[in-house]
């Protein structure tokens, strides 16, 4: 493996943070190293500015994309720490319907805009479809929006094509869920047609405004501000109290926290779980 | 040295003892069954690495009926499928129901033992990552109940110093009364 010295440690580090808003400093060379040479192999470069100058000369933008992909960590499973789904199971999502039902018109659907900001390959999105699916069992009811975004286009292609290798399904699924949620293709297993389509999928960069996609009822954004510095936590976490429903749920990683983040966020506890709300 | 348990399903007889003997010698556990209804009988007893099967067989059960039922009760099985012929439809067809490999017959033992081989150090691999996981879980569910217990706490904390803040500036007060007024409200915290 090639190694990186440390002149093209700042070069592709400061790079990464432009485009993916990850912050690495000296002691990662060894993640950069890892996660990209497969690349360095790929396209034939004798070193990482070799490949950083491909990649900014790529007016396409494949090699960025690339490197996005290999630099992002795609860690996850279905009912990730169990806990939030359970949150979500037995507190927000009842709590939303009742607060939602007293102020809409009798026998109109009641919308619901929930938001995976950083889904990875879906098995978030479509963990909180099954619980929709199963709390929710009159659908016609209910009008959900479920969105999940991420920056790497390769994990969004999976989550939106909702297929997954035996290891990844044993993570998380019971046997029960896996039968009636998925149905089995080739080695893989495909998740069905009904709850796929709860679920809608887009390429987003945390670090770009997200105003566009509206206000949510709820939103997840697990395990993914880790990467950012102090100051662009402040920022994201800013950004999503702006599109929040003032009377919304924030559910963040189990082991994140917003104290000296954004103040705007008030803790909440359920049980054994922890969810945010605007003050 | 093989630490695979390995059940091979053979209706040859002949076939059959060979890679038995073959595979014990390379220190796999081996038990062998003649057709592919009693492999499934013995696989729902005990859990096996890898099953060897032969893909026509009489009976009910043939080599692809073994394969499917494998994959769809203990998809942690590895299925290898032994024939005599294998066109490229069947060969697809088997990977495509999650065959691990297949081989054709007459059996080259030392490609055989390669694979089986392969399949160990793939499932120590997975075995590390698993073990890995377990571990990260623990250390995360620890420090998410620390982590969690804080936020809480410097929450109550921020509301209480806002509310003493509040006593203490309050207009129209004597003095001692605000400041008893701000220490009942601390009290809570002090202990």
């Amino acid at each position: 493996m090639i190694k990186i010295n440390p002149d093209e440690i700042k070069i592709i580090s400061q790079y990464i943070y432009q485009i993916t808003g990850i912050a690495l400093d000296e002691k990662k060379a060894y993640l950069i190293e890892t996660r990209l040479s497969g690349l360095i192999d790929e396209h034939g470069c004798k070193s990482y500015l070799e490949l950083y100058h491909k990649a900014k000369q790529d007016a396409g933008r494949t090699l960025e994309r690339k490197i996005i992909n290999a630099m992002t960590t795609n860690e996850t499973l279905f009912f990730r720490d169990h806990s939030p789904f359970e949150l979500f199971r037995h507190k927000l999502l009842p709590e939303l319907i009742d607060k939602r039902t007293s102020k809409s018109f009798p026998n109109s659907p009641i919308t619901l805009r929930i938001w995976s900001s950083a889904c990875s390959t879906g098995q978030e999105v479509y963990s909180l479809a099954i619980v929709l699916r199963e709390l929710l069992p009159n659908q016609t009811k209910y009008n959900v929006k479920l969105l999940g975004t991420d920056i790497s286009d390769k994990a969004i292609a999976q989550a939106s094509y909702g297929q997954y290798n035996k290891f990844e399904i044993e993570r998380g699924l019971d046997r029960d869920k896996l039968e009636r949620y998925f149905h089995p293709n080739g080695s893989h297993w495909k998740i069905k047609d009904d709850i796929r389509a709860m679920a809608l999928f887009k390429k987003l960069n945390l670090m770009e405004p997200f105003n566009s996609l509206g206000k949510f009822d709820i939103i997840f954004c697990r395990n993914v501000a880790i990467y950012f510095t102090l100051e662009d936590r402040k920022k994201l976490f800013n950004r999503i109290a702006d599109v929040l429903e003032p009377d919304g749920y924030l559910v963040i990683g189990s082991t994140e926290s917003l104290t000296g983040i954004c103040p705007r966020f008030e803790p909440q506890r359920h049980l054994r779980s922890i969810f945010y709300q605007l003050k | 040295m093989g630490t695979l348990k390995i059940l091979i399903v053979e209706d040859d007889p002949v076939t059959l003892s060979l890679l038995a003997k073959r595979l014990r010698k390379e220190g796999f556990e081996v038990e062998t069954t003649h057709d592919g209804d009693d492999a499934l009988r013995r696989i729902a007893g005990e859990p096996f690495d890898v099953v060897l099967t032969d893909l026509l067989m009489p009976g009910e059960t043939d080599g692809m009926g073994v394969l499917e039922n494998i994959k769809r009760l203990y998809p942690h099985t590895e299925v290898i499928l032994l024939t005599g012929y294998i066109s490229v439809e069947s060969a697809v067809e088997a990977m495509k129901k999650g065959a691990t490999d297949f081989l054709t017959k007459p059996i080259n033992f030392d490609e055989l033992i390669i694979r089986l081989n392969k399949i160990d150090d793939m499932r120590a691999l997975i075995k590390a990552a698993t073990d890995l996981r377990n571990a990260m879980e623990v250390t995360e569910k620890s420090a998410a109940d620390t982590i969690q217990e804080l936020e809480i706490m410097l929450s109550e904390f921020r509301s209480a110093f806002s509310e003493v803040r509040d006593a203490l500036t309050e207009p129209h007060t004597h003095s001692q009364d605000r400041i008893d007024k701000a220490l009942n409200i601390l009290q809570p915290l002090v202990n």
